[in-house]
């Protein structure tokens, strides 16, 4: 099964090709550019290097969120708008499960992306000694000390990735033991994206263009009556 | 701190058009004042400074407007409706702080809490029907 990632979630963009575990391809743009300007020309691209016509890919994915509101819907647009013109069918997994598939070798993750305002979006996942990737908690949205007490109660050294890593790992790193991973694998790749989906794939999990949505996360409480408040 | 007073809104168009001189990509200017103080006339300057040929009107209703037809785009914000963390996430807002235009932001005391530290602060007061005193503070200002 040929599959075909993107990932526009974030900061970056980028693309990816697997096929049965392994990457054929991927391209990545970490620049200050709209994605919508970019990210399409670069399936089109990544397709031609590939030698591969949209036609052969069986399967589209995508990270459906958390994310930037209008990051998440340039990728679900663009992958729904592939499956539904070729009839194919498409896989969304969420953005921070995407990130904790850039690590891979036995350690706990938390993925952490930045939500503005002392808040990020988070996760808790463990990478197993059998190779299988454990979910620990639910996707959401955490004030900064919030993150902090959960990473604290888990006493053990614990890898953060996203591109909220820099504002925690500053926040956190004498305090809580935390890890980064190679630089290569700090922002979310539509590789990693591509192996969560095609996992998700093959445990029956896709849809048809039509039912692929957004996952959109409420922010705290606390947060959202702070902005209002200071309506005169 | 850059303060003037203006007469008429064409005064105001040309003091923000020559403001705008001197605003680089990821500026914000946070906007302060009412109804009718003269925030359009002060963002057409913006845009006319800036080299935008694009038609300039308030985004009260639609929240906000993109001009892009020059070498620095502006986006024009109008906060009046948003109320709360979600509502302006789901703006984009924070998506355009990402890119590298300049941001004008009126109404920007309705999301307070959100302002970049360094954005700069547009304040314009009615003296009288037509005269305005007006204030920006913060960044080159």
């Amino acid at each position: 099964m040929k599959l075909l990632a993107i990932d526009t979630s974030s900061r970056t963009a980028s693309c990816a090709v697997v096929e049965n575990g392994i990457l054929l391809g991927e391209f990545y743009a970490n620049i200050k550019l709209t994605h919508s300007c970019v990210i399409l020309p670069m399936v089109q691209d990544l397709l031609a290097r590939l030698k591969l016509s949209v036609n052969e890919i069986d399967c589209f994915g995508v990270t459906t969120g958390p994310g930037s509101f209008t990051g998440l819907r340039i990728g679900l647009s663009a992958i729904k708008g592939l499956a539904h013109a070729l009839g194919k069918p498409c896989v969304g997994v969420s953005t921070l499960e995407a990130l904790a598939w850039n690590l891979g070798f036995p350690c706990l993750v938390a993925p952490v992306l930045d939500a503005r305002c002392s808040q990020v979006y988070t996760a808790l996942f463990s990478w197993e000694q059998d190779g299988t990737l454990k979910r620990l908690s639910p996707d959401e949205a955490l004030s900064l000390t919030d993150l902090e007490i959960r990473l604290k109660s888990l006493k053990s050294s614990i890898y953060l990735v996203g591109d909220g890593t820099e504002l925690c790992y500053n926040m956190l790193q004498n305090r809580i033991p935390c890890l980064l991973p190679s630089p290569a694998q700090q922002f979310l790749r539509a590789a990693s994206a591509a192996f969560a989906c095609e996992q998700a794939a093959l445990q029956g999990k896709t849809v048809d263009a039509g039912s692929l949505v957004p996952a959109y996360l409420r922010l705290p409480q606390a947060e959202r009556e702070l902005l209002a408040k200071n309506k005169h | 701190m850059l303060s003037v007073i203006t007469h008429t809104p064409e005064e105001t168009e040309a003091f923000a058009a020559q403001a705008a001189k001197q605003l680089s990509p990821g500026d914000l200017i946070a906007c302060r004042g009412g109804m009718g103080a003269g925030k359009t006339a002060f963002a057409r300057g913006l845009a006319k400074g800036l080299g935008l040929k694009d038609r300039v009107s308030s985004p009260t209703f639609s929240l906000v407007h993109e001009y892009t037809q020059g070498p620095l785009p502006l986006y024009h914000f109008d906060m009046y409706r948003i109320d709360g963390f979600e509502e302006l996430y789901s703006t984009g807002f924070f998506d355009y702080l990402e890119q590298d235009g300049v941001l004008l932001v009126e109404w920007s005391e309705n999301i307070a809490d959100a302002l970049p530290e360094n954005a700069i602060i547009l304040e314009i007061l009615s003296i009288d029907e037509t005269t305005r005193e007006i204030h920006l503070e913060g960044g080159p200002f």
